[in-house]
């Protein structure tokens, strides 16, 4: 046996003899395992529910009775987010977004019902995840652990008499991180069972995994790092103690809330009433189907007359109503996108501050790999939401032209008391409009979005190691 | 006193107790600005309400003035309500990232669109605000513990403790005064901004004492689990430890754990059920004689019964009165669902009783009128300003009196204060 893994074990020995670690270590896996457990149940939970409304959602549509086709615009159909894969594991922004949506002509809705509104205060206080366990306990846990590693060997003076006994300065740090990592693979083992377990029942890629595993893994390892680096250079481990908890106090805790507030206020955000009066606005400015003597939809009606070949609306084969509500929808659907294309790159940006922070606070790195990865970031969250739009568009289009195609002209504007009947058409027809499936990202989009988080947690810890290297050269030189 | 004078200059000599109480009163500081920022941001959004709202006002009364329908009026007019921030808001943010406080409503039914959210970031809203009460909550007992762990320990390792042990009563005063001159300055760094910024804020005078004194409650609790394991006698490393653990399980892991105990003890009707029923109850009234509504909407609403008799042609009163019955059949989940929340709200601020951090925070929001109180207050506003909106609309449309440009003036106004 070397010297390194002689040290590593006697660590390991003081550390099992330290009863407060011991109880520490087993309190920790037992949380992890309380997580694993009550987010599966939660997410289990959510997702079934989901699906129930989904499916009668779906189910009502379906069953409506002979309509007008505009009935069914107005009637619109709700849509629930399918949660991904890996949610259990790190719900990520699931809680905030909201996950029902209620979809209808002329109108973008918001998502709604979001959890953080269906929940008491302690919401904000953070969710008890597997994700939240390794990105915020587990690393003060390693840190009571590890802080006096070295510093303790410095300031009882057995450093020296470790040297003369033959072990090198390297070995000595060797020996300590090894120890250290043993406990941290222990205390990551637990999560990482789940996060497989997870994956097992709900067919996660397997690629978001393995960034996931290596994300964590590198996240524990840099922390190690770090605690066996400050217990190298500080010399009483008390101050050791109390240096690494300001700094885990300062990059898990802190920063990842002040960096929002630096994003907002860089990057303002329009709120719902000043997009809805614009959008409004040009509205007006691009033509008012109210209004027969509006440029823009003249000059619609009278392509439409030339397309077919006759001079009044009356004498069209199609209903020319159905063909102003197609051509209205595409008005107001081009301006919605503009819009909410510009909210998300609002928000993009903002997170893309936020990112920037990331480079200081690994912490912020993690958790926007973690969730990226998961499939619970607001990249996958603004994929669902084009999606939900995409559906929208095709639906209320579809309708449109049932109503040009099947309700005629003279029926659609008339109103005498048989009118109402003669507007409708055949029930059939709603079960014949498509269901709303949610198209997932695949394994390699999220593996390749938490890829830059990836790399600055690689970047950290190699910056770590080589600063211990350093620090390790001169280790029990001064004094 | 000279003993007081000569406890504070040895304090004073100590770089780092003064690093880190310089660094507390920043990060107050901090907290307090970022926090007034966005009041303020709430504020002038609130303000330009005005200005966008006469504009697209403006617009519909044009249109509408030529056919003078009241009912096409009611259908296309949004009107705007909202949930200024109160003064002390900015103190602690609470749910208003996350929470709409400008919310656009119509005559139509309401419950289809009181739940309507307001556009936010949720990446940025899922770690929490930086705001005084996160300060107060999660970093103040952390500097408590950095200044007060090794009080007696200190003494001890450094070979000093037998002989302050034999002042009379084992030096007992000379710990207490330790103690609180610490805790004294750290007081002083959180209560000194955040009381100056509560003055420019306009914050009254009692609300201030309150928190100065809640914020001193709180350093006292930390100051006392502190001089707890102090009295262990363990190494200062092991009390630095054994704190920091504590703080960990006090402040992160039993709020998230009572989050998730909450949230399985007590479900919730989801409000995705109401939106689903409300959107069935409006539509099915398509397909039903039209005098069923009518008689209904009488039912609830006798001042209009003596309305003229529907004829063939649509209209909006009959459109306004399916939509209105549909609200009120779905009244009991609405009450169902609210007091789902209710329940959790309260549950959670009962757990403040035990947790101190979950204390101080609800403590804070509801004084801030942050909080889920204050949200289904500003709902209830909402409501009642609908209701005051459709009996306008009703006026007319129920008498077949034109709606003029003129009458859009007159609609009724959202008042903040009264609702």
């Amino acid at each position: 046996m070397n010297a390194a893994t002689l040290i590593a074990l006697d660590e390991l020995r003081l550390m099992r003899r330290n009863r407060v670690a011991v109880i520490a270590c087993v309190l920790l896996v037992l949380l992890t395992l309380v997580a694993v457990a009550s987010s599966w149940a939660h997410q289990r939970e959510i997702e079934d529910l989901r699906a129930r409304h989904q499916h009668e959602a779906e189910q009502a549509f379906d069953a409506q009775p002979d309509r007008h086709p505009h009935r069914m615009v107005h009637y619109g159909t709700f849509i629930f987010r399918p949660l991904s894969a890996l949610a259990a594991f790190d719900p990520g922004v699931d809680a905030f977004t909201g996950n029902s949506m209620f979809l209808e002509g002329h109108r973008q809705n918001t998502a709604n019902f979001g959890d953080v509104n269906q929940s008491s205060l302690l919401v904000r206080f953070g969710q008890l995840t597997p994700a939240f366990v390794l990105q915020t306990v587990a690393p003060l846990l390693l840190i009571f652990l590890g802080y006096g590693a070295v510093a303790r060997e410095t300031e009882r003076g057995t450093l020296r008499v470790l040297m003369m006994q033959g072990a090198t300065r390297g070995a000595i740090v060797r020996g300590k991180l090894r120890a250290l990592g043993t406990v941290a693979l222990l205390v990551v083992l637990p999560a990482i069972l789940g996060l497989v377990a997870l994956a097992g029942t709900s067919g996660a890629a397997s690629l978001p995994m393995a960034v996931i595993v290596l994300g964590y893994a590198a996240w524990l390892l840099l922390w190690v790092t770090a605690i066996v680096l400050v217990s190298t250079l500080v010399g009483r481990s008390r101050d050791a103690l109390l240096a690494l908890v300001a700094i885990w106090a300062v990059s898990v805790v802190l920063l990842p809330r002040v960096a929002p507030d630096i994003a907002s206020a860089a990057v303002p955000l329009q709120n719902r009433l000043q997009t809805e009066v614009a959008i409004a606005r040009d509205l007006r400015r691009l033509g008012d189907a109210h209004s027969p003597d509006d440029p823009h939809f003249a000059a619609f009606k009278r392509s439409v007359l030339r397309l077919y070949g006759v001079t009044r609306v009356e004498d069209l084969p199609v209903n020319y109503k159905g063909l102003l509500a197609v051509e209205g929808e595409k008005v107001t659907s081009a301006l919605f996108e503009r819009y909410s294309g510009e909210s998300y790159a609002a928000q993009g940006s903002q997170n893309a501050i936020v990112g920037m922070v990331g480079a200081i606070s690994p912490a912020i790195a993690l958790r926007s790999l973690s969730m990226a990865a998961a499939g619970t970031d607001f990249a996958a969250h603004r994929s669902f939401l084009e999606q939900a739009e995409a559906y929208r568009y095709d639906l209320v289009q579809r309708l449109n032209r049932l109503q040009a195609d099947g309700v005629t002209y003279a029926n659609d504007t008339a109103s005498d008391a048989d009118a109402d009947r003669r507007k409708r058409i055949a029930a059939g027809n709603w079960e014949k409009m498509p269901d709303f499936t949610y198209r997932a990202p695949d394994g390699a989009t999220l593996a390749g979005r938490a890829l830059p988080g990836l790399v600055v947690i690689a970047g950290w810890l190699m910056l770590a190691g080589a600063l211990l290297a350093f620090a390790t050269c001169r280790l029990g030189e001064r004094r | 006193m000279t003993l007081w004078m000569h406890e504070a200059r040895l304090l004073l000599r100590q770089r780092l107790a003064m690093i880190a109480v310089g660094l507390l009163a920043v990060l107050t500081a901090a907290a307090l600005v970022a926090g007034m920022a966005e009041v303020g941001r709430q504020r002038a959004a609130i303000a330009a309400i005005v200005a966008a709202q006469a504009e697209d006002i403006g617009a519909i009364a044009a249109w509408v003035d030529k056919e003078k329908d009241a009912g096409s009026a009611a259908y296309y007019s949004f009107h705007p309500t909202w949930n200024a921030p109160s003064p002390l808001a900015f103190a602690a943010l609470g749910m208003r990232d996350v929470s709409p406080y400008i919310l656009r409503v119509r005559a139509l039914g309401l419950e289809a669109q009181i739940y309507d959210g307001d556009t936010f970031n949720p990446e940025l809203a899922l770690p929490g605000r930086f705001d005084f009460a996160f300060v107060l909550v999660f970093l103040a007992p952390l500097f408590v513990i950095a200044l007060c762990h090794d009080l007696t320990s200190g003494e001890r390792e450094a070979g000093r403790w037998r002989t302050l042990a034999a002042l009379p009563h084992g030096g007992a005063a000379l710990w207490r005064r330790r103690t609180l001159l610490r805790l004294a300055l750290l007081w002083a760094a959180i209560g000194v901004p955040f009381a100056v910024a509560a003055g420019i804020s306009g914050v009254a005078a009692g609300a201030i004492l309150v928190i100065l004194g809640l914020v001193l409650g709180y350093l006292l609790f930390w100051a006392g689990l502190s001089a707890l394991i102090g009295r262990l006698r363990w190494s200062s490393v092991a009390n630095a430890a054994s704190l920091a653990a504590l703080w960990l399980v006090l402040v992160l892991v039993l709020p998230t754990l009572g989050h998730v105990v909450i949230n399985r003890a007590i479900p919730v009707n989801q409000g995705a059920e109401i939106a689903l029923a409300q959107r069935e109850a409006v539509n099915h009234a398509w397909d039903i004689p039209r005098e069923d509504t009518m008689r209904a909407f009488y039912a609830s609403h006798p001042q209009w019964a003596d309305s003229a008799p529907l004829g063939t042609a649509f209209h909006y009163k009959w459109y306004f009165a399916f939509h209105q019955v549909g609200d009120e059949s779905l009244a009991g989940k609405v009450r169902t669902y609210r007091q789902g929340l209710e329940t959790r709200d309260q549950t959670a601020r009962s757990l403040g009783w035990v947790l101190p951090s979950v204390g101080v925070q609800a403590l804070l929001t509801g004084m801030a009128r942050t909080d889920l109180t204050a949200q289904l207050a500003y709902r209830d506003q909402i409501r009642d300003y609908h209701r005051r909106l459709r009996e306008f609309y009703y006026g007319y449309m129920f008498r077949d009196r034109p709606f003029g440009k003129a009458d859009f003036d007159h609609a009724p106004r959202f008042d903040a204060a009264t609702g």
